[in-house]
């Protein structure tokens, strides 16, 4: 019995790897074919939350798309495949993308690892890996066919310090960062720029993703007495420094990156991220026409939710993809080609966006100066807290 | 670090520049964090205490008792007090179901396959949650009433002291109950000598029944407890607990109630006091470290007594013997020409790259199936072989221009030694022991890779990684890359079988079947296991070194405890020692994964799924225990 499992299920595994690779090569394109845009990111797995946050951002830009009539008359579609985020699925994925002709051109991965080790296979296979949260330095180095919208943290942490140094006049600051590339890379923005405005960083404490308790830190944030505390963190990290060092008696300033930008950071921080500022590259009220537009539209997609940071990314990310698609066609190096050509793109980040040629991201983020104000993101009205 | 001494200059001094009041708020605060790891421990520890089993779906309960905790305040509004009650029972049933329907069928079979299944069994429950409450983390809020009372520097709240009490309870009243209830001597006469307590009338399942009820309420009811505290939940948490419970048990002596409450504690405390000394980022460095020392110094925890059983039998039960399937040479010539020809035929890069996926994971399991298997030394911190040989690899060939053909070898070398060295201290553990001290060992080189920046370059990670090459040639085809990494995996499989039948490989099984009976034969034990751990090293260090120059960039992560885990069941479902079965596992578990894709978010809980049936219906593995 269970000999004749075994067997079943090794060749039913492989027969299956076979007939999904022969069924790749047999459907060639057709023009009444959507346009296919590959997505490699975490559906499940430790990061499965941001995968799902894309997928509402994307949805959302595709309704739009289509409601614009598509790509010259055609349909735009993507494929997501879960890769959990980790090396080693994204780089099959990568040859999976790279050897299917329906798919013109990649987005994601979620962690620098995962993209990054993918990087070769696009690259080689002449397929854009369109990374639009891969913030990590070297990633568009790895290739012309690398091209990012991520939001540079040599553009965004110099920002975030203006505000906290010049605008909300902090002089002493304790710098928590989460432990990653992208916190690191983050961190060190950070401080160069706050000591060009004249601050003093007393302490900076880096931690895991995974880490939940925070009190000791915060002892050791208390004992460097600094008057602003500084959040390099995603929301739900964000969230629990707040409370606890609210919760611990710790009463300073705490100025955060744009990334805990969620309404997702107001629910679990509840009362302790009141008065928290964070710098944002849009907000509810925002009076430029793209942000209303996508705010409404999500709102009305997803019964009455709030959008976040990831779902901005996401929805801008969509598109761009459209607007390099249009130009490009469905051809790769064409679709290359484009990301040099695209101008003045419409966005909820960067206003409007077009590629700086030689870094192959997008520069001039926007920014907004917010506080949370009655359990609310508003802009500050540059009132002390 | 220096702002802390700086600032602090105008108060009195203790060791490292803290204001003495600081120590106050760092030993407070250790022991609200033990508070917590406590109510995961105490579960743990009633599991192993009467089935020696290191229960890793624990963490799972605990998320599921967090879920429920959610549904029951926020959509039910139910008061606090019956909050519990219905998380406790719910819970419970889960836990009946899983003592049932996944652990029972193995009672007789393997000790190793209870403890896969409980690997699967949280990878299915996991899955269950995220697909049922979305993976977005939601607030828990608490019922409490929001008080604060003032200790030392900080303040405590009515939760802190709520999550104290259950702790202190639950650990006092199942000790009250082991030692004086009917049902409480059962478990201990059950755990004392499973087979002496049937012969005299104890229903053992019944006994096994009671203790996953009353561990499962635990669970639940601590991961809500612990939802509350944090205001948040999410299907991440599941792992960590089961990490840190792990920990605190094993620190206090595995199956020891009182000691589980102990060793959280003290855990909480070796943390709180790592970042007092060295910083937030070396905070679960100590953690690991406290684990290691104990078990070397205490094997037993720091409380077991000295009349307690030995905690593993003496002789190799817990790898039990199988009658593995013979595979003719043929086949297998036939197999092996079969993979080698396949890129000649029309498959597309993305089956080579999954196999290529396959050879990699596979010379990991060659590894580990030699020292799990052959000679008996069940790691769960194998990935970290992979990451110092993937490091080793990277830097030679970056910083010393070293031809990535030999910088591979570097690194398999430098994990052969490096991996021998860490892992010697603990030779003298067996058992679970050393699944234990070898997850440790593996979460502490991936600390070390995270804070050691002047050489391995921190959280950035190492980008820019020179693609694999041999004799000057690149290998970037899929096709070249595919062929690389078979052949080194055969060649490497090839030394591996060979082994097994020289005198060296019989005596490693000497050593795996019985280390009294090979010691009294004049083996010398430490010696054979570094012999066997070089050897392993070796090729999992070169498999790391080949996934580097794959893909070009890596970070601490990209070697992570899954990986270990996923090491270990390619290893078991292959077979223990079973060389062509560490290959067919690999196969396996990085094919269906790829199969399943079609399966979207449902894929991974497919794959537990599948996993726990292999489990049930092949525990000694596919091809059987060599």
């Amino acid at each position: 019995m269970s000999n004749i499992d075994r067997r079943t299920l090794v060749k039913g595994s492989l027969a299956a790897m076979m007939a999904g690779a022969a069924f790749s090569r047999a459907a060639f394109a057709q023009s009444s074919e959507p346009i296919l845009l590959g997505v490699s990111g975490p559906l499940t797995g430790p990061n499965a939350q941001y995968g799902m946050q894309w997928k509402q951002g994307f949805d959302l830009a595709l309704d739009e798309i289509m409601a614009a009539g598509g790509i010259n008359g055609r349909k735009l579609a993507y494929q997501f495949e879960d890769s959990q985020s980790d090396p080693r699925q994204s780089v099959a994925i990568a040859q999976k993308f790279v050897s299917d002709p329906r798919i013109v051109m990649e987005l994601g991965d979620f962690s620098s690892p995962a993209s990054m080790a993918a990087s070769p296979i696009y690259q080689r296979g002449g397929l854009v890996q369109f990374g639009f949260t891969n913030s990590h330095p070297d990633f568009t180095k790895g290739g012309d066919f690398m091209w990012s919208t991520s939001v540079s943290q040599a553009d965004e942490q110099p920002l975030l310090a203006a505000y906290a140094v010049k605008r909300l006049g902090l002089k002493k600051l304790a710098v928590l960062h989460l432990n990653t590339d992208w916190g690191r890379t983050s961190r060190d923005y950070f401080i160069k720029a706050a000591k060009e405005y004249g601050a003093e960083i007393a302490v900076t404490e880096g931690y895991i993703a995974e880490e939940r308790d925070f009190r000791s830190t915060l002892v050791r944030v208390r004992d460097a007495s600094p008057d602003g505390l500084i959040l390099i963190s995603y929301y739900s990290d964000g969230a629990l420094i707040a409370r606890q060092a609210r919760q611990v008696g710790l009463k300073q300033v705490i100025c955060a990156a744009s990334s805990v930008y969620s309404p997702k950071f107001i629910e679990l921080g509840g009362e302790a991220v009141e008065d928290v500022h964070l710098g944002t590259r849009y907000f509810p009220e925002d009076p430029r026409p793209e942000v209303k537009k996508f705010i409404a539209g999500f709102k009305a997609k997803y019964g009455g939710q709030e959008p976040d940071a990831f779902n901005a990314y996401s929805y801008d990310a969509m598109h761009m993809a459209a607007a390099v698609v249009k130009i490009g066609g469905s051809d790769r190096r064409a679709i290359r080609d484009a990301f040099a050509k695209v101008k003045d793109v419409s966005s909820v980040i960067f206003g409007s966006a077009t590629f700086d040629v030689e870094s192959r991201r997008v520069k001039g983020a926007m920014n907004a100066e917010l506080v949370v104000r009655k359990g609310q993101f508003a802009l500050w009205d540059g009132k002390p807290t | 670090m220096a702002g802390a001494s700086a600032s602090a200059a105008s108060h009195s001094l203790a060791p490292w520049g803290h204001r003495v009041s600081s120590w106050l708020d760092y030993t407070i605060n250790g022991l609200i964090v033990g508070n917590v790891y406590a109510l995961v421990a105490v579960g743990l520890a009633l599991i192993f205490g009467v089935s020696r089993l290191i229960n890793f779906a624990q963490g799972s309960i605990y998320l599921v008792g967090a879920y429920i905790g959610w549904v029951a305040v926020v959509q039910l509004h139910t008061p606090l007090p019956l909050t519990i009650i219905v998380v406790a029972v719910a819970a419970a049933v889960v836990g009946l179901i899983i003592e049932r329907f996944g652990l029972r069928p193995l009672q007789n079979s393997v000790r190793i396959a209870p403890l896969l299944a409980t690997i699967g069994i949280s990878f299915v429950l996991d899955q269950l949650v995220m697909l049922t409450f979305s993976p977005n983390p939601r607030a828990l809020p608490s019922q409490l009433p929001d008080v604060r009372f003032q200790v030392g520097g900080g303040t405590i709240g009515p939760l802190d002291l709520l999550i104290a009490g259950v702790g202190l309870t639950s650990a006092l009243l199942l000790f009250a109950f082991l030692r004086y209830s009917k049902l409480g001597w059962a478990v201990r006469a059950t755990a004392q000598d499973r087979d002496a307590a049937m012969q005299m009338g104890v229903d053992v399942n019944r006994v096994n029944q009671a203790v996953f009820g009353i561990a499962a309420a635990l669970g639940g009811v601590s991961g809500m407890l612990v939802g509350m505290y944090y205001n948040q939940i999410d299907t991440a948490m599941s792992l960590q607990a089961t990490l840190k419970g792990v920990v605190a048990e094993v620190v206090g002596g595995a199956g020891n109630v009182p000691g589980a409450v102990i060793g959280s504690l003290l855990l909480g405390l070796v943390e709180s006091y790592g970042v007092a000394v060295f910083g937030t980022s070396y905070r679960n460095l100590f953690a690991f470290l406290l684990l290691v020392v104990v078990l070397v110094l205490r094997p037993n925890g720091l409380f077991a007594s000295a009349r307690q059983a030995p905690p593993e039998p003496l002789t190799g039960t817990f790898i039990a013997p199988s009658r593995p399937v013979r595979i003719p040479r043929w086949a297998l010539a036939v197999a092996a020409g079969g993979f080698a020809v396949l890129p000649f035929f029309p498959v597309s890069f993305y089956v080579l790259q999954t196999l290529i996926n396959a050879w990699l994971l596979g010379m990991l399991a060659l590894s580990l199936t030699l020292v799990a298997g052959t000679i008996g030394q069940v790691s769960l911190g194998h990935a970290a072989l992979l990451a110092i040989g993937a490091y080793s690899s990277a830097l030679l060939s970056l910083t010393f221009s070293v031809p990535v053909g030999l910088a591979i070898i570097g690194g398999g070398l430098m994990s052969a030694a490096l991996g021998t060295a860490l892992i010697s201290p603990s030779f003298r553990l067996r058992g679970h022991y050393v699944s234990i001290a070898t997850l440790a060992i593996g979460e502490i080189v991936s600390l070390v890779i995270l804070n050691w920046e002047s050489v391995t370059r921190g959280p950035i990670g190492i980008s820019g990684i020179p693609p694999l090459s041999l004799f000057g040639y690149d290998l970037i085809s899929p096709p070249s890359i595919y062929w690389f990494s078979f052949a080194v995996m055969v060649v490497l499989a090839l030394l591996q079988a060979r082994l097994l039948t020289s005198h060296l490989g019989r005596s490693f099984r000497a050593i795996r079947d019985d280390d009294v009976a090979a010691r009294a034969y004049g083996l010398s034990l430490n010696r054979y296991k570094s012999l066997a751990f070089i050897f392993g090293g070796f090729a999992a260090g070169v498999s790391g070194g080949i996934a580097a120059h794959l893909y070009s960039y890596i970070n601490h992560e990209t070697f992570n405890t899954q990986q270990s885990i996923l090491a270990l069941t390619v290893v078991i479902l292959g077979g223990l020692g079973n060389v062509v079965g560490a290959i067919l596992g690999s196969v396996a578990l990085v094919g269906l994964p790829e199969v399943f894709r079609i399966a979207a978010e449902y894929r991974i809980l497919i794959y537990g799924i599948v996993l726990l049936l292999l489990v049930r219906f092949r525990p000694q593995g596919l091809l059987g225990t060599i």
